[in-house]
């Protein structure tokens, strides 16, 4: 599926977004998510009477997906419980829109999300105890923007003929051995294999590891692929070194991603 | 100790026979063309003999050949000027990755003035893609620039195919010749270019003059205003001892060319198959075959760029790291980035540049230094010894 190719549903609230705008008050709590690498940023407001959502208002800057969302969240969450919003899912969202295309459930889909936010920070200003969570909502936003836009434009998620990568300056995505072996394997037809990791060392087993350390591949360890750049196809990436919080450009002709 | 000048690229000195032919016109015939006397008329013949040479060398017209005060000049009357003059005809250009920074800054400032940029990206050896390019015109596209070759990595571009594709496409071809000149043969009626930038002294002349060649019907707005010099394109009075002494240049390149460069391309390959073979982890940037002959670059695992500088100077050699021009920044060259290299990869690089007074002596020093600087400063590398497992 195309990542434009939206639902009627979807399209109808991108076109006319309910419930824009702000809040404000002592009853007012507010959720903000988001990644400006991806594009995306979320606010979501409630008015909260005694244990009900009163109302709910939004402020989205993103793509149409992240728009239709959130507009359909704050229809949705009013005159929910706080328990039952608690428990609103982006899959719900999702499903509430007649579904979203795959590539944008990661990424734009966040408003359940700021939503919980919202409730979250509302009970932590009554004193109630909340269990921080935000560590894992970030790691949740599995965002690679571009991945869909160049798949088979120098995107690819296997290796099938060496041969096409011959000269090419691949990237290759650590996700386990299979990974490593494609890495080790394209040094045979192209002199610049890098392969990314988000960890400091790379688990594997003890002979691929030596054999992968003999090789010429090039390993950036707590690194994390945030973007695929190009005009038409792949000319380059933005790379985050994750310890240094510093995003780089890096000139590449193929990305392979194994999941 | 030997003193050894391996950074051609950065600088070169004057040639003497250039010095002496330029001497009478500082005190001797030291006229204004612009005068209608005879002292003027001496200078007046200068500066069109020396424009007719120079028009000679890159096969152009006599009145295709602009003076100004240097290749940085000739580069932003060629691209600003004409960016100005066609602005109604549209406002992209194109330009490559790789193009030299003075490049980057202009189209920086465009961009500021409502053009749109493009950048074409370079493969792993720094060539410009003809398909990326392509793919990047637009039926606003009004200038592509592209230079003819790398002054960091000395890779070679395709000039005559970019030049017919620009034809083709109605877009005017501008190329940043000055790494080239003199290194490899100009012709811009063969290669359809338009606009050209030159440095006279990268060819073994006075600095301060350079040369912007401009096709007839590719006119430029200037960029500065005055008494009306050089047809109105570039006004003030025309240094005529340094446009001699570009001229004489051309003259020494016409009869030497040939034989010098192929005394460069002895020394660039030895250096290449020497420092390759006898240092572990050392790898060449750019084209291994499309490269200028009077240059070898290359970069080693694990260990910094400047501390190979400050090495070598410690040994009276002289060679550039990174970017020859921002070394001083020890910001990674944009250059080597394009070519996707890792910032780090990209400051471990040493650039040697050859030229016309260098001997074998100077290439046999340089090759015996190379290995032991390299392997002293992967002694106190902390990343060397984890790299190579």
């Amino acid at each position: 599926m195309k990542s434009t190719k939206y639902s009627e549903k979807v399209l109808d609230h991108f076109r006319n977004p309910r419930n824009v705008g702000t809040l404000e008050g002592e009853d007012v709590a507010v959720g903000k998510v988001g990644n400006p690498t991806c594009g995306d940023i979320m606010e979501v407001y409630i008015r909260i009477d005694g244990n009900v959502i009163t109302d709910a208002k939004f402020r989205t800057f993103g793509c149409g997906s992240a728009i239709a969302t959130t507009s359909m969240t704050t229809e949705m969450v009013k005159g929910m419980t706080l328990d039952e919003a608690m428990k609103l899912t982006r899959q719900d969202v999702a499903d509430e829109l007649d579904g979203l295309p795959p590539i944008k459930m990661h990424c734009s889909n966040l408003a359940a999300d700021a939503l919980h936010e919202a409730i979250k920070s509302y009970r932590r200003g009554k004193g109630e105890e909340v269990p921080d969570e935000d560590e894992k909502v970030k790691d949740e936003i599995e965002c690679l923007v571009g991945k869909d836009e160049f798949l088979d434009k120098g995107v690819y998620l296997n290796v099938e003929d060496r041969n096409e990568f011959k000269d090419l300056r691949t990237l290759v995505l650590y996700s386990g051995d299979e990974s490593v072996e494609t890495a080790i394997e394209l040094t045979e037809v192209t002199d610049r294999v890098i392969l990314l990791t988000p960890d400091e060392t790379v688990v594997i087993n003890p002979e691929l590891a030596e054999r992968l350390a003999s090789s010429s591949v090039k390993v950036l360890y707590q690194s994390k692929l945030l973007e695929v750049r190009g005009e038409f196809e792949v000319e380059k990436v933005l790379i985050l070194n994750i310890d240094e919080d510093e995003e780089y450009e890096l000139f590449v002709d193929a990305v392979v991603i194994i999941e | 100790m030997k003193e050894v000048y391996l950074d051609y690229h950065s600088a070169k000195p004057v040639d003497s026979r250039v010095i002496e032919g330029m001497m009478k016109y500082f005190h001797e015939d030291f006229g204004n063309p612009s005068s209608l006397h005879h002292v003027g008329d001496v200078a007046t013949e200068a500066l069109e003999d020396s424009r007719k040479k120079i028009a000679d060398f890159i096969n152009a017209d006599d009145d295709e050949i602009i003076f100004t005060s240097g290749a940085t000049e000739a580069i932003n009357l060629g691209i600003i000027g004409y960016a100005l003059r066609n602005k109604n005809k549209g406002n992209h250009i194109i330009i490559a990755e790789i193009e030299h920074i003075s490049i980057h800054n202009i189209v920086k400032y465009l961009e500021r003035e409502g053009f749109e940029i493009s950048k074409v990206p370079v493969d792993q050896y720094g060539k410009v893609s003809l398909q990326k390019l392509e793919r990047r015109i637009k039926d606003k596209t009004i200038l592509i620039s592209i230079g003819m070759a790398s002054n960091e990595i000395g890779t070679i571009q395709p000039i005559n195919e970019i030049g017919k594709l620009a034809a083709e496409r109605g877009i005017a071809f501008h190329t940043d010749a000055v790494a080239a000149e003199g290194l490899v043969p100009i012709d811009v009626k063969k290669d359809n270019i338009n606009l050209m930038a030159l440095s006279s002294n990268d060819i073994y002349g006075p600095r301060g003059v350079g040369v912007m060649y401009m096709q007839k019907r590719f006119r430029v707005n200037p960029i500065i205003i005055g008494g009306g010099q050089e047809k109105g394109l570039r006004s003030g009075s025309e240094d005529i001892p340094g446009i001699v002494g570009m001229s004489i240049a051309v003259e020494i390149l016409q009869k030497e060319m040939n034989t010098e460069v192929k005394r460069f391309l002895g020394y660039r390959d030895g250096m290449i198959k020497q420092i390759l073979d006898e240092v572990p982890d050392s790898h060449l940037n750019g084209h291994p075959i499309d490269r200028l002959a009077s240059n070898a670059h290359f970069r080693f695992d694990g260990i910094e760029g400047e501390s190979i500088l400050l090495s070598f100077k410690d040994l009276g050699i002289s060679v550039s790291t990174g970017s020859a021009c921002t070394s001083k920044t020890l910001e990674p060259s944009h250059t080597l980035i394009a070519t996707g290299l890792l910032h780090e990869e990209a400051h471990g690089s040493l650039q040697l540049t050859t030229g016309r007074f260098n001997t074998d002596e100077d290439i046999d020093i340089v090759l015996e230094a190379v290995p032991n600087v390299v392997s002293r400063l992967r002694e106190l590398s902390p990343i060397y010894k984890t790299e190579a497992g």
